[in-house]
């Protein structure tokens, strides 16, 4: 069985260095990357962001890449998975000697070359051709065409914790046998479009961001890659590369609240930490050092804190936030922080929490750097909006892991749901109060109701997990806000069209409405995408982790998007598309 | 003090800003509390007033714990928005 899962490669990308080493030096000398935006061409000059200190044409050079429309996400994860499979010595290898795959954590995408053209685009096809690549799946789809080796690819957006989901599906891939080798991990350029929407959720800090500390005013966001390759330990040790550590436990939960605040006890963090602890077969005394997720709102600190309480009492280990360096890297950042937590175990020390100097109440006391301390276990908290929140481990060594087996039988459809017309959308009012449907775009309305037939249909309240794919999430919102953002000049964005832009509100939207606390997770890998929900369904059936799975895909389109879309060349998707189903296992 | 002509302009802003369809300016109380148990908004709608501040009348709230006792009602936004052109 391949159930030991180990890191034999890595890279990193980020405002503190371009590489392992880089990184690493700028940890040790507390040297924080983050500054007034150099590279980013917004209007808010005011607002210090952690900017990868090299221009797109800079990584083009140095990556031997000259598509014009290629965009930040993609370059930085070429950049990062460069380097990865040069230590795990994957350079070269054939197609047909292993099954490679790799999986993406990505929101943003294209969206800088996008926001680049779109003004141009509102009323020109000169430009166009850009969005072949707009979408998360496409930024996917060019960085896997790098490697010749690689066979299957899939994104995972689950906003800022996607890259932590895409390891997790790495791993399952692995011990299910349907791959070999995973290159797992995330990439996410700073965009305006982002920093305009998280400034009108008013979460960002005007100055150097402080996590945990008492003054804290808000996260500062970033940009980089990260990326790992996972194998199981049988095969790295059979091909001779070198083991970085041991992925021993992970877990996957919603926190079903809000979707942009974390609940005060913080329930879907405490579930993903306990999940991760439990598989692991470590107990939480054994985890020397945690990468929190951190980033500096008054908001997630508090939760985040809560929920470390909760799952440690009184014995927390040390603690430390790194987005204080590299700012908030949003999809990336799992990857990003896998990788520091490697330098933690591989050098034995603690990465420092800069810019803490206050206690706050109720809050964990971070780190304020170590050298020389022995670190054999590490946590890594990635959470998302939605409450899509996750957490993974790391060991120096093998644990008592509990095994994943993988049951035969039947993957049966309970209940399928299928929408094609608006028209039908004015039945959301069955399910929904006006005042829960006022906010929500035609989108957000048939993934409810399409899931929440499904489910009445099946005959269940709250299923095990929910898996949603879609090509573009609510374009709808995006498209506004774009408009509103150029048409603006920055000046003003609206929150509610930026926290439904992101793709996996529509699947926490369900979580949140059912109040479901399990596994959510959502896939953006276009045509693709309900391919990769029914294949994850099936990873967590067969290994006992569900006993029933609400998965669908939905997608919307504009006037806009449509011209777009004939432009290029591509098929015109419907106004409105919704599948829902419900999956259980019927055993043999 | 606000005009009734203000107050009822608020309320319209309030009604198109936030997509409350179903809702009249005449449903809504002048000094009803607009979070929680009145009108039931929520921290996503406060951000999207304080936008609507910005746009409709010019006036920036840069903390969003300051919009707390502007918008307790109809009345006190109306108010905090004559205090500003005055």
């Amino acid at each position: 069985m391949n159930q030991s899962i180990v890191i034999t490669g890595s890279g990193i990308v980020t405002a503190i260095g371009n590489d392992k080493e880089s990184v690493y030096q700028s940890l040790l000398q507390r040297k924080s990357g983050v500054a007034l935006p150099a590279i980013l061409q917004t209007n808010h000059k005011d607002i210090p962001v952690g900017e990868v200190k090299l221009t797109n044409d800079e990584m083009k050079s140095l990556l031997s890449v000259d598509d014009p429309y290629i965009n930040r996400t993609t370059l930085m994860g070429m950049m990062a998975v460069d380097q990865a499979i040069a230590e795990a010595r994957l350079v070269g290898t054939s197609k047909d000697k292993y099954r490679v795959f790799l999986v993406n954590g990505t929101t943003v995408g294209g969206m800088d070359i996008t926001e680049t053209y779109f003004s141009s685009m509102l009323s020109s096809e000169e430009h166009m051709k850009c969005m072949l690549t707009h979408d998360c799946g496409n930024s996917t789809r060019v960085l896997a065409e790098r490697y010749d080796f690689i066979q299957d690819y899939t994104t995972v957006s689950t906003a800022c914790s996607s890259a932590a989901n895409a390891l997790m599906l790495g791993a399952n891939l692995i011990k299910s046998g349907q791959a070999d080798i995973v290159i797992a991990g995330g990439t996410e350029s700073l965009s305006k479009f982002h920093l305009n929407g998280f400034n009108s959720l008013m979460i960002l800090d005007k100055g150097q961001c402080r996590p945990f500390d008492d003054t804290r005013a808000g996260l500062n966001l970033g940009e980089g890659a990260g990326f790992v390759i996972l194998e199981s330990a049988e095969l790295a040790k059979k091909r001779g590369a070198d083991i970085q550590a041991y992925l021993t436990g992970y877990g996957n939960a919603c926190d079903a609240y809000h979707q942009t605040a974390s609940s005060p006890d913080g329930e879907g963090a405490y579930l993903a930490m306990s999940q991760a602890l439990s598989m692991s077969g470590l107990k939480s005394e054994d985890i020397d050092y945690i990468n929190a997720h951190g980033t500096g709102t008054p908001n997630n600190d508090e939760s985040e804190s809560a929920a470390i309480f909760r799952v440690f009492g009184d014995e927390v280990p040390a603690i430390s936030s790194t987005k204080s360096f590299t700012g908030h890297t949003t999809s990336a950042s799992g990857g990003i922080e896998a990788v520091i937590c490697l330098l933690a175990l591989q050098h034995n020390f603690l990465p420092a929490n800069i810019g803490w100097s206050n206690q706050m109440t109720n809050g964990i006391t971070p780190t304020l750097g170590e050298e020389n301390h022995e670190v054999n276990n590490v946590m890594c908290n990635s959470f998302g909006f939605g409450g899509n929140d996750s957490s993974f481990i790391l060991s120096k060594c093998e644990t008592a892991q509990t095994p994943m087996v993988f049951a035969d039988g039947e993957i049966k459809v309970v209940s399928r749901v299928e929408i094609e017309d608006v028209a039908e959308l004015a039945r959301i009012k069955e399910y929904l109060k006006p005042m829960e449907v006022r906010r929500m775009g035609p989108l957000m309305r048939s993934t409810l109701l399409s899931s929440l037939d499904a489910l009445k249909q099946a005959g269940i309240e709250c299923p095990d997990a929910i898996i949603t794919g879609t090509t573009l999430g609510c374009i709808d919102n995006s498209e506004k806000l774009l408009r509103e953002m150029t048409s603006t000049d920055e000046a003003s964005t609206s929150p509610t069209l930026f926290m439904q832009s992101t793709h996996n509100t529509i699947g926490s939207a369900i979580a949140i409405n059912l109040g479901c606390h399990g596994y959510n997770t959502t896939y953006t890998q276009a045509e693709d995408s309900l391919d990769w929900c029914i294949k994850d369904a099936e990873l967590l059936l067969r290994s006992g982790q569900a006993k029933s799975v609400l998965v669908g895909c939905h997608d919307e389109n504009t006037e806009w998007y449509g011209w777009v879309q004939r432009a290029i060349g591509r098929d015109v998707i419907p106004n409105i598309h919704s599948v829902a189903m419900v999956l259980t296992l019927i055993d043999k | 003090m606000a005009t009734a002509e203000l107050i009822n302009e608020v309320k319209e802003h309030i009604i198109d800003v936030l997509h409350l369809e179903d809702i009249t300016p005449a449903d809504i109380e002048n000094d009803a509390p607009l979070f929680g148990d009145g009108l039931g908004l929520d921290s996503i709608d406060a951000l999207e007033l304080i936008v609507m501040l910005e746009k409709q009348y010019g006036i920036r709230i840069a903390n969003p714990a300051d919009g707390k006792d502007v918008f307790k009602s109809v009345t006190s936004i109306a108010e905090f928005v004559a205090s500003h052109k005055a």
